[in-house]
């Protein structure tokens, strides 16, 4: 029996080694942990392959097991240094979100109000139409999930191409305020430190940040630091009790909006006590204030005109504005003027999503550098983004409508010049001037023509405006009840946004594609193709080189370089042109490689120095700059500006901010007024509204919803409530109350003592469900640097509904 | 060589006598495996184990009443409740049995997307705390045939990371659940069957990963499923004879 066993054993083994290897075709030369054979017995013909997270803006590494042509298993990477072996619910459960069983496989047009199935041949036709009717008047509405190539093309499509800059991504939704608040501060966009400065801290302060839910596995890296006895203080500055709370050891309860408060608060006593690093500020830093209009670059300040607008901000002062214990201000105040601590802030949604969102990202900077805690491994003030590819697509590659690829803008004559000459297009080709943000996007599409709404079509590509707009009545839906106004959407699964289109096209997603992310600290990730797409799903990339294709067959000038050559002209190893615009020829060259050998010329300008593709493919990841020290050997960049590690800092220099809003390598240190939000409670809506998101669903939930086991774990929206608030209103847990605001309402089931607990005063909502829109409610009001808007905080009345009036989802 | 084969399922076994044969010549360890192939080798079939990975409903999961509602709903478990863990442990029963290995597999996979996939939680937990979890999954409890395994990755401190609650009892109505959600397609990897071994008697690789499953005693221990359970507990040096897979556990040096 035991000789039986053992070779039949031997047997199976031996077959499905072979199985294997007869699967394994020449698109299969990628990196792999596990070696063939062990492959063949352990996982029975698993195929594992390194591959970025889809989700939050952490950008871990997983290990993506493939079987025939799916996807059957999701390992942690343990050769990733982001998150070293560990993921998060959602990152064990990527893997799941490809295969919910409507997944969109055929394009579809709406006809007579029903979306019926189109040719791709038909629906590339319609989008070029849309174009010609009035190349100026299409915009395009992407992501911070697009892939690098993906956004690099839609870019060059619509400013290289089309001479029109209203293309704009969610990221506007996200982290515009962290943009304009590292440019006003440093010059130059995105974190100096890097997740390192996670490891080393013996402080970590959040900033209206939840990472126990929303970046989970950056904040377990702190807390599981305490069990290897190491010590580290967390501090949560909130609106809300959450996760991260309970882990915390101080809890600060602010006013919302009053954080610019707390922040003058702590300067101000930093000030006063003399503990202010007087050597780092005299050598590297400059004053700032606000100029007159309000410009992102301000105004110069003296150190004394500092000193005395932050007189009147003493503890007792901070403690009326926000609520916050006088006692509270001084401890934040005695940690930062401690030398030999190391500080390290973290920041999301809370100061991004902020009508002075631009003004707290300028002031938490300002206290690091104003107190010295920068720089040094564990000193770092670090924004964190909730998309994969906020930092890689929409802000490195630019694809805001101010903007160009490497940092450059439209505005700047030479920024143009350059772009034209990397995209190889006549001089004057890219317009100079900034074309829609994102609510103004919207607005001029949900706008009619003769009434000044020159946006007549929008396309969206991965991402679900109709879900996570703010103030979806006024944005969204007079453009879908407008004739004249077409909305083409790209995406994987029906949305919110799909069931309002005209034209849906279907997507190919994550290991579907090949891709490259930049994740949150600088970090440049890439993954090959794994599985193919359902149906007739395809490539974000190729839809736009598609349409272009189609444009340039029909003679559209803009879409030739100088040379008369395609805009989009990629060459195999021959030097023969391969027609990429044919699905079938698409993956005959890797698009994405010849796209980002091209885009990484622009990345110099700003010292964001991209390495060559292959350097990616070998890698779990490199952080920019990434410097040729030798020629071949690649090294990237962990500290941004500190002369021990940033190869852009002259030799004997501890630091140099070489990009500079001054031009004289120091960075600014700004004074911002504490001021009121657009909209308080009053006495007709007594009550703080806060959205937002949980553990459980990505966003706007399309995804993670179809994944059972997150489903289930958190099935539905709901409203926090306190229990003051509750019992004053006479409201059980559980019982369906009716949100209302200026702009809208929503019926909800009460969650006390839930997932979070808001304080007396203050109510919150998750965004995550489509059935249970909130952003019906939100307010569109916008930081006026970064347009970005507000979804933290707008005024709410909660109303019990009479006996048997309770119906959960009725809204507007 | 003291062996303990523990508790086992007579029906399902005829080579009872194979196995004292086994143990008298001091092949233990080959017995055992050859004991726990024998459905399938009595069936002569080569057909991977295939799980149904079917979710246990939302009955199974209690909601954890608050103090505040305690008077009003009682407690869980009714007058037996007993709150010190302490004098629970080991309480009666014989832990979770099965007749056959598969069956101990499937269950296993009943809570987990794929093999590999961290479990969901068969209980409520509280919302915004992870201590609790610690009280009774930091040295595993058994309380007559329910068992809350031990935790078998110590120093991760963030539990609800990873753990979600198999269905989340939520207040007040429930929205219709969407008919176009409740369908994934997703197919996940199997569990692993048994290691590899170098010659008939020799003792088995590991065939799973090892990454947060240092605690091999947490699944293989004596309030493991049965016939998972390790025929000799009292041998503490798991790895010495059971080497992981480099690869599996992509270790350095493994091609990647």
């Amino acid at each position: 029996m035991s000789m039986d066993t053992d070779r039949r054993t031997f047997l199976q083994m031996s077959a499905m080694a072979a199985a294997t290897a007869a699967a394994a075709g020449p698109s299969d030369l990628r990196a792999s942990a596990v070696d063939d054979e062990l492959r063949a017995r352990m996982g029975r013909g698993v195929r594992w392959n390194k591959a970025p997270c889809r989700f939050c803006g952490t950008g871990c590494h997983v290990q993506v097991g493939v079987e025939g042509d799916k996807v059957v298993a999701i390992a942690g990477d343990k050769l990733a240094d982001v998150n070293k072996g560990l993921l998060c619910v959602k990152g064990y459960h990527v893997g799941l979100a490809l295969y919910g069983e409507d997944r969109l496989t055929r394009p579809l047009l709406r006809k007579d109000g029903e979306l019926v199935p189109i040719s791709w041949d038909e629906a590339i036709d319609v989008i070029a139409d849309r174009v010609e009717l009035d190349p100026a008047g299409f915009a395009i509405y992407g992501s911070g999930q697009w892939t690098i190539p993906e956004g690099y093309a839609a870019q060059k499509f619509m400013k290289g191409g089309l001479s029109n800059n209203h293309i704009d991504p969610n990221a506007r939704l996200c982290m515009a305020s962290a943009v304009t608040g590292f440019i006003a501060t440093y010059g130059v966009d995105e974190p100096a430190g890097c997740y390192q400065d996670l490891d080393e801290c013996d402080v970590l302060i959040m900033w209206g940040n939840n990472p126990a839910e929303m970046h989970p596995v950056l904040f377990s890296r702190v807390i599981d630091r305490r069990s290897r006895g190491e010590e580290v203080t967390l501090i949560d500055i909130g609106t809300r009790r959450t996760r991260t709370t309970a882990h915390c050891q101080h809890y600060l309860e602010f006013e919302p909006n009053s954080d610019l408060a707390i922040a003058n608060g702590v300067a101000h006593l930093l000030l006063k006590n003399g503990t202010w690093d007087r050597d780092f500020v005299e050598k590297h830093c400059a004053f700032r204030k606000d100029s007159e209009p309000r410009q992102l670059v301000g105004d110069a300040m003296t150190f004394e005109e500092y000193r005395a607008a932050l007189e009147p901000y003493t503890p007792e002062l901070v403690e009326q504005l926000s609520g916050v214990p006088a006692k509270d201000i001084r401890m934040l105040a005695d940690l930062f003027g401690n030398p030999d601590l190391r500080i390290t802030s973290l920041w999301c949604m809370g100061m991004n999503q902020h009508t002075e969102g631009t003004a707290i990202n300028t002031l938490v900077h300002g206290l690091h550098l104003l107190s010295g805690h920068f720089g040094r491994p564990g000193d770092a003030p670090t924004s964190l983004t909730g998309q994969p590819s906020a930092c890689g697509t929409a802000r490195e590659v630019g694809t805001l409508a101010h903007a160009l690829p490497g940092g450059r803008v439209v505005a700047n004559d030479k920024h143009r010049a350059q772009s034209e000459e990397y995209w190889n297009v006549p001089p004057g080709r890219v317009n100079a001037s900034p074309g829609y943000h994102t609510v103004k996007m919207w607005k001029k599409w949900s706008t009619p023509k003769d009434e000044g709404g020159d946006v007549h079509t929008i396309w969206v590509q991965v991402t679900n405006p109709g879900q996570t707009m703010p103030n979806r009545s006024k944005l969204i839906e007079p453009g879908v009840a407008d004739p004249d106004k077409f909305l083409i959407v790209s995406d994987v699964y029906p949305t919110a946004t799909t069931e309002v289109a005209d034209l849906v096209l279907p997507s190919a997603m994550w290991v579907e594609k090949n891709g490259l992310f930049g994740n949150s600290e600088r970090r440049t990730q890439q993954w090959f193709k794994m599985v193919n797409p359902p149906g007739e799903a395809r490539d974000d990339c190729w839809q736009t080189i598609a349409v272009a294709r189609r444009l340039f067959d029909r003679g559209l000038p803009g879409m030739r370089d100088k040379e008369g050559r395609f805009l989009f002209h990629v060459e195999d190893e021959a030097g023969r042109e391969v027609p990429v615009w044919q699905w079938s020829r698409y993956y005959d060259v890797n698009v994405d490689k010849a796209l980002f050998e091209e885009y990484r010329k622009f990345t110099r300008l700003k010292h964001k120095d991209l390495a060559p593709y292959d350097e990616y493919v070998k890698a779990r990841g490199l952080r920019w700059p990434v410097a040729e020290v030798e020629p071949g050997v690649w090294r990237e960049t962990k500290f941004r500006f500190a002369g021990f590690d940033d190869p852009y800092v002259p030799e004997g220099e501890d630091f140099d901010f070489y990009h500079s809003t001054t031009g004289d390598g120091r960075a600014q240190i700004w004074f911002r007024k504490h001021a009121d939000p657009p909209e308080v409670p009053d006495a007709e809506y007594p009550l703080w509204l806060c959205t937002g998101r949980v553990l459980e669903h990505w966003h706007s939930g399309t995804m993670t919803r179809r994944v059972p086991q997150l489903r289930r774990a958190m099935p539905q929206a709901y409203v926090e409530l306190s229990r003051a608030d509750a019992t004053r209103l006479g409201i059980d847990n559980g019982e369906v109350v009716r949100l209302v605001t200026r702009r809208g309402s929503l019926e909800l089931p009460v969650w006390i003592d839930g997932r979070g607990a808001p304080p007396q005063g203050s109510v919150f909502v998750p965004f995550f469900d489509e059935r249970l829109l909130i952003n019906f409610l939100t307010l569109d009001a916008h930081d006026p640097f970064s347009k970005q808007p507000d979804f933290k905080k707008c005024a709410v009345r909660v109303e019990k509904l009479p006996r048997g009036e309770a119906g959960v989802g009725d809204e507007r | 060589m003291s062996v303990d084969h523990g508790p086992r399922d007579e029906g399902s076994v005829p080579p009872a006598a194979q196995i004292g044969f086994a143990l008298i010549l001091g092949l233990a360890v080959f017995g055992f495996f050859v004991a726990m192939n024998t459905e399938s080798e009595l069936r002569g079939e080569d057909t991977p184990l295939v799980i149904e990975r079917t979710e246990r409903g939302a009955a199974s999961v209690e909601p954890v009443p608050t103090y505040g509602t305690l008077a009003a709903v009682g407690r869980p478990g009714g007058s037996d409740w007993n709150a010190d863990a302490a004098r629970l442990a080991r309480a009666g029963g014989e832990g979770e049995r099965f007749a056959t290995k598969e069956a101990a597999l499937a269950d296993r996979a009943r809570n987990r997307a794929y093999a590999g996939a961290p479990p969901t939680i068969p209980h409520d937990v509280r919302q915004r705390s992870a201590a609790e979890c610690l009280a009774c999954h930091e040295g595993g409890l058994r309380i007559r045939d329910r068992v809350a395994s031990a935790l078998p990755h110590a120093e991760l401190a963030s539990c609800t990371q990873c753990h979600v609650v198999q269905e989340q009892p939520m207040p007040g109505p429930a929205l219709p659940p969407d008919a176009t959600f409740a369908t994934n397609a997703f197919v996940g990897l199997q569990e692993p069957r048994e290691g590899d071994r170098a010659w008939p008697v020799a003792p088995p690789t590991t065939p799973h990963p090892t990454g947060m499953r240092g605690e091999c005693m947490s699944c293989h221990g004596p309030d493991g499923r049965e016939p998972l359970r390790t025929p000799h507990p009292d041998r503490q040096s798991c790895q010495q004879c059971h080497p992981p897979s480099a690869a599996l556990d992509q270790a350095a040096g493994a091609e990647r």
